[in-house]
């Protein structure tokens, strides 16, 4: 009942919805089903009727509309009154884990990413079977339902996840004879290597640190840091989350740095996040000094030091932890368009949700899959040649989502097509 | 577990049965918990948790739902988004919700005609983000309009801040299809698609969802204003804001939108996380928007920020951008969610003023505010003189509540007493039931009340709203004898003149022609002819609230005439010219090549006096701009022709005389061509006060030479400042590709009054609805109409053409017929067929005496 209480501190936050609705067309889940109970305004209700003592976070009701939510947070983004949904909703959900134990594959996942070493096996096994090239066979012809359908989908995510190769131009792969940039120094930082990221987007981290030292920022190691938590605080394992957030607190205000860097949304998100989570200065202090990855680059008044031309077309989608939860809408843009003959095509409803949300297309096959699939048809009419995302989770899914309607179109991390115009101009 | 449930009656087993096969298990929700998320809507003072919701998928779907419930008896309210500001989507006793979120498809864009076709669901904002490619855009826009659907503004008739210049949901809906509370569907259809009749559509739009539930609804759409600009005054005093409003409207321009918001809400805004950046000790501010073509703009921006700048603004900030646009309304559009920041609950009323009682009223507010010790926070649109005070409270006080319960009742009072309504655009719902016998007679509630019976009979759509439960008594119905029939037409010399005949009539079961017979045809046998000739006269001009109320019988130009001195007019030119009456353009649905620019009469009516067939007084609306205070029976009596009554007085809003009037005309040898040059005008956009495509001879001109009927005239009217009508002339002119001949001022409005003159008076006269985009082959059938010496004109935007032909003999009579049919197919637009709503006008005339009873068709 600790954590009823919880929730019941939070009357005024939920007290700030004055039920107007704004939030209803921009949810995923109402967009999908039409039903308010899946809306923010009504999973807030729910929450409300909670500790107003009307409602049982055990009840079906509760359980079934806080878990389908994806935590997009896009409600954030247009609410008038400022409802802070995400807190909200990992307090919330909180309640409802511990009045309901989840489902197995649900609960396996955050358990495998606490684990320093369950985590580098599971991963590794995963690099593996993605180096033998099955996944990508798979993807796309296995049934899109039923079981296969979710390995087809866990297939398609793997795939995705490997390093792409960015052939465009005359002369692709060629490295040009160019003297070294030598930017200014413009101080510290360190870099949060993340769990998924360092098992499975190496390459992305590597990108990252290119482009940082192409831009004079010194990249300082930090041991000692883990997986963030992000995905636990989400399906409201609180303690656990919070665990995690001080190690990684503490490892990195011990680096002593100007600035950590994330170049995955949803970890970004969270380490902001740290000071409210944890509740204290030193969270608070590390919190502030977050940044993403696009904002250190190209936000704040900032350039990218420009490569070599990269003639391609490319939609940006907006991952939803970082143009909604943290707000860092233009510098990927900015970062983009930094790029030498690189040409920005508009995503349809680009701030909609792809259904990623960590594994929510394996849990909720149906809805997640709906979801995933608006956005692979946005994309569609836009004729890009490459997608570009700043998280793990929404490349995966938007890959797997492309895969599965048989399209090769890549998707990449911004710094990924930043990293390769410096390659061209032969800095890295 | 223990969970509460409300005590609501839980849906039978087998009706969910039903239910769930016509909707899907799916999209029938039933379990209590999950139900308690539809106990509230955008007002959540009240919860009632419904029995059940069901989201049907389609509109067969949908109908088929509301039979079901219909012959079970259960009741059912429709829910868009719920984001109503009455509790008119509340589920009281225990209805059914039914839900129209998956209805969210637009099905059709016809940008030729400037129309759309969408489900109920469709969000309002949506829809002008499909049509704004096509440079056109859905003008009403609620202040809830990124999230509030279009199947409910339907129901509420939604009003938004710009809806000064533009007006509000009901003129731009052009027809609807409703499933009725008795599961029948219903098509009704407006004048622009070809329905002669009583304005049913004006009657639905604003019903509050009580009778029956809209599954289309076809739109018009305007081209989007080609320039904006945006101006922020800030006062020292709220009086000096309302002062610069009155100034503005005075000086001519006629602003998309004029809001105010008060210094509590200025304080409101600041202190949260949205400040805009308004100075907190200004006393208010004003926003003034105005839109329309690029080069008029400037001019008037000037002008709108010398009267700022005259009534006492310590500042005035112009937007150079779309961003400094959108940063000056922050203030504005922000307020409402700044508020629910600073405090837990809040109370928003919806009451609407005439415009020059606003400083008065806002006073009044104030001491009310003091007197109980509470924070009321003012934002309004200032131009409509719709009043939004916020009441700022936290319900767990009970006595708080108290107070905020007592002062909002006395704000009302305010209001009421100098003439203002208790609901401007929120609609009445649950929450202001208990305000309708202040406003509105017993003779109307009785009436709305009838009506609402004849359309459901059984009470369950939307049980609960819009009217009390107890009616106050009614006067007794008069009872004098009737006059000796057929000695000619009696000219009614007040209401209860009327009242007293027509209650004789209905008594004795006479029938009664109203008017002239040319509007009404003459029943058998002997009966009563009434005339409203006498009812002339302006009875009430109040200029700085651009409103006028006149006698029914007053001709058109004998009201400009009264008019003039203020520099306002009503933009009007029926058929008839200025000698056709205002009651006759009312009743006959009658409207001239303006109302391309300025909309119909019944977009401008704000109130009427009708004698009903059986004798009662009916006072419609009222004299305020907006009013959304029960049923629009006013509405219903546009086009009528007499089925409901007599009226004897009308109430319009007025408009500020153009500072320049200029009328181009073109003179076209080849008839079709000429239609083509017109079709590639109204293709630009351009906001023209009218464009016709003319043939045959008229008010005394020819169009070629005196030879007829040879070729065929485009005529273009301009109204504006002058930089603006001289942009819109250069843009028509290169349409054309040729000069036309130009007239300006007096010639031009006698140009045009000369023309109106000619129509109507044929032996065969009529309106053949058509769609604009078939303008060529409506011109090449009406051509062989004008070869038979008709006269024709056509609105080459919107559509629609007016035939006057005096035909020579019997053959003649036929081919003309013939002919109509003609352009009737060549128009393409089919009138459908009368609604079944004929109880309705029963309630009107329930002995059956008047023309809508007797007549056999509306055409």
């Amino acid at each position: 009942m600790e954590l009823r209480a919880a929730l019941e501190e939070q009357k005024d936050r939920l007290g700030h919805c004055v039920h107007c609705g704004f939030c209803l067309p921009v949810c995923p889940t109402y967009i999908q089903l039409g039903d308010e109970a899946d809306s923010p305004r009504g999973r807030l209700h729910l929450m409300r009727a909670v500790v107003e003592g009307r409602l049982e976070p055990e009840s079906d009701a509760y359980q079934l509309h806080l878990d389908r939510c994806l935590g997009c947070r896009a409600c954030e983004t247009v609410c008038p009154s400022g409802v802070e949904y995400g807190f909200l909703l990992e307090r919330a959900r909180a309640l409802a884990v511990e009045a309901r134990r989840p489902p197995l594959p649900v609960r396996l996942l955050p358990a495998l990413m606490a684990r320093d070493g369950a985590r580098s096996v599971a991963l590794g096994m995963g690099r593996v079977i993605r180096g033998t090239g099955i996944p990508e066979t798979m993807a796309g012809r296995l049934p899109t339902t039923g079981l296969w359908g979710r390995v087809g989908l866990a297939m398609g995510m793997l795939a995705s996840s490997r390093p792409s190769r960015l052939d465009a131009g005359s002369d692709a792969g060629k490295a040009k004879t160019r003297p070294r940039n030598d930017p200014p120094s413009r101080g510290r930082v360190a870099m949060l290597t993340g769990c998924v990221q360092s098992g499975l987007f190496a390459h992305v981290n590597r990108a990252t640190r290119t482009v940082l030292e192409a831009n004079g920022w010194e990249v300082v190691e930090v041991t000692g840091q883990g997986c963030c938590g992000a995905l636990h605080a989400h399906s409201g394992r609180l303690d656990q989350a919070r665990e995690l957030a001080r190690v990684n607190v503490s490892a990195f205000t011990a680096a002593g740095v100007d600035h950590v860097i994330s170049n995955a949304a949803g970890c970004g998100a969270l380490l902001r996040e740290s000071g409210e989570l944890l509740e204290d200065e030193a969270a608070e202090a590390m919190a502030k000094s977050v940044r993403d990855i696009s904002e250190l680059l190209a936000g704040e008044g900032r350039e990218p030091v420009r490569g070599a031309p990269l003639p391609l077309k490319v939609a940006y989608d907006p991952p939803c932890h970082l143009h909604h939860a943290q707000r860092v809408t233009t510098s990927p843009l900015r970062l983009l368009e930094s790029i030498p003959e690189l040409e920005l095509v508009p995503i349809p409803g680009a701030e909609e949700c792809c259904g990623g949300a960590g594994i929510y297309g394996i849990t909720h096959q149906d809805l997640g899959g709906r979801v995933g699939r608006r956005k692979t048809d946005a994309i569609l009419t836009t004729g890009c040649d490459v997608v570009a995302t700043g998280n793990p989770g929404c490349q995966m899914q938007i890959g797997a989502g492309l895969l599965a309607a048989g399209e090769r179109i890549r998707v990449v991390h911004p710094v990924e097509l930043l990293a390769e115009s410096y390659r061209r101009a032969g800095w890295s | 577990m223990s969970t509460t449930l409300p005590l609501v009656p839980s849906l039978p087993l087998a009706l969910r049965g039903k239910l769930a096969d016509v909707v899907g298990d799916d999209h029938l929700i039933t379990d209590p918990d999950r139900l308690l998320v539809y106990e509230s809507d955008g007002l959540t003072q009240y919860r009632f948790s419904p029995s059940a919701v069901i989201l049907p998928g389609s509109a067969a779907e949908l109908q088929e739902a509301v039979r079901i419930l219909h012959l079970e008896g259960r009741a059912f309210v429709a829910r868009g988004a719920g984001t109503g500001l009455s509790g008119g989507a509340l589920a009281t006793g225990g209805a059914v919700v039914i839900g129209t979120a998956r209805l969210n498809r637009i099905l059709e864009v016809d940008p030729a005609n400037r129309l759309a076709r969408v489900e109920p669901g469709v969000v309002n904002t949506e829809l002008t983000r499909v049509t704004r490619p096509h440079g056109l855009i859905y003008a009403p826009d609620p202040s809830s309009q990124s999230a509030c659907t279009l199947g409910g503004n339907v129901a509420e008739n939604s009003g938004g801040p710009h809806c000064l210049k533009y007006g509000v949901t009901s003129r731009y809906v052009q027809a609807l299809t409703v499933i009725l509370p008795d599961g029948r569907s219903a098509r009704l259809e407006g004048a622009s698609r070809g329905w002669r009749g009583p304005d049913w559509i004006g009657l639905f739009v604003g019903s509050e969802g009580c009778f029956g539930v809209v599954t289309e609804i076809e739109v018009g759409l305007i081209p989007e204003p080609a320039g904006v600009r945006t101006l922020l005054g800030i006062f020292d005093s709220l009086e000096g804001a309302g002062r610069a409003v009155t100034a503005i409207i005075s000086s001519g321009i006629l602003p998309a939108a004029l809001e105010i918001v008060d210094q509590e809400t200025i304080r409101a805004v600041e202190a949260s996380v949205f400040a805009a950046g308004y100075p907190t000790d200004a006393g208010a501010a004003l926003v003034v928007e105005l839109d329309g073509v690029e080069e008029g703009l400037d001019a008037e921006l000037e002008l709108a920020a010398t009267c700022v700048r005259d009534e006492g603004a310590s500042e005035v900030r112009i937007a150079q951008s779309d961003e400094e646009r959108t940063a000056l309304w922050a203030g504005r559009k922000r307020a409402f969610g700044a508020m629910g920041r600073i405090a837990p609950d809040l109370l928003v009323q919806d009451a609407t003023v005439p415009r020059s009682r606003l400083p008065a009223v806002l006073r009044r507010i104030g001491e009310i505010g003091d007197r109980y010790d509470l924070t009321i926070a003012n934002v309004f649109h200032a131009g409509d003189g719709n009043l939004h005070p916020n009441l700022l409270f936290d319900r767990n006080d009970a006595e708080e509540l108290a107070r905020v319960e007592a002062a909002s009742r006395e704000i009302m009072e305010v209001c009421i007493e100098v003439g203002g309504t208790i609901t401007g655009e929120h609609g009445v719902g649950i929450d202001k039931r208990g305000y309708m016998e202040r406003v509105l007679s017993p003779e109307v509630l009785h009436a709305m009340s009838e009506v609402r019976s004849a359309l459901d009979p059984f009470g369950l759509c939307n049980p609960g709203k819009v009217l009390p439960d107890e009616l106050p008594a009614r006067a007794e119905l008069p009872n004098e004898p009737l006059p000796a029939l057929d000695a000619g037409p009696i000219e009614v010399e007040s209401d209860r003149h009327a009242a007293a005949l027509l209650a004789a009539a209905s008594r004795e079961g006479v029938s009664v022609v109203i008017g002239g017979a040319r509007s009404s045809g003459a029943p058998p046998g002997p009966h009563l002819r009434l005339s409203a000739r006498g009812l002339r006269g302006v009875i009430d001009h109040s200029p700085p609230d651009l409103t006028v109320t006149v006698g029914a019988g007053t001709p058109v130009g004998e009201l400009q005439e009264a008019l003039l001195a203020s520099t306002q007019w009503f933009p009007l030119d029926p058929p008839g010219g200025g000698a056709t009456t205002i009651g006759q353009v009312l009743a006959g649905g009658l409207d001239g090549p303006l109302c391309t620019g300025y909309g119909r009469l019944r977009d401008h009516l704000l109130g009427a006096t009708l004698v009903t067939g059986e004798g009662r007084v009916l006072e419609l609306g009222g004299r305020v701009v907006k009013n959304v205070a029960g049923f629009d029976l006013l509405r219903l009596t546009v086009g009528s022709r007499g089925a409901l009554g007599l009226i004897t007085r009308l109430t319009l809003r007025l408009f500020p005389l153009p500072a320049v009037d200029r009328t181009l005309v073109w003179t076209i040898e080849d008839p079709l061509e000429a239609a083509r040059i017109g079709m590639r005008m109204a293709a630009t956009g351009s906001p023209v006060a009218a464009l016709e495509w003319i043939a045959g001879e008229f008010g005394g001109e020819s169009p070629s030479d005196g030879r007829l009927p040879v070729g065929a005239l485009v005529a273009a009217r301009l109204h504006g400042n002058r930089p603006s009508v001289e942009a819109m002339a250069r843009t028509l002119e290169a349409a054309a590709g040729v000069g036309p001949r130009v007239l300006e001022g007096e010639e031009s409005a006698g140009w045009w009054e000369r023309r109106a003159r000619r129509e109507g008076t044929g032996a065969v006269s009529t309106v053949v609805s058509t769609l604009a985009s078939r303008a060529e082959s409506v011109a090449e059938a009406t051509h062989r109409w004008v070869d038979l010496g008709g006269r024709a004109s056509l609105h080459l935007v919107g559509g629609g053409v007016r035939l006057d032909l005096d035909p020579a003999g019997e053959r003649a009579v036929d081919r003309a017929r013939a002919l109509l049919d003609e352009v009737a197919r060549a128009g393409g637009v089919t009138p459908a067929p009368s609604p079944e709503l004929s109880g309705v006008l029963g309630v009107f005339d329930p002995a059956g005496i008047l023309p809508g009873r007797w007549r056999e068709s509306w055409s």
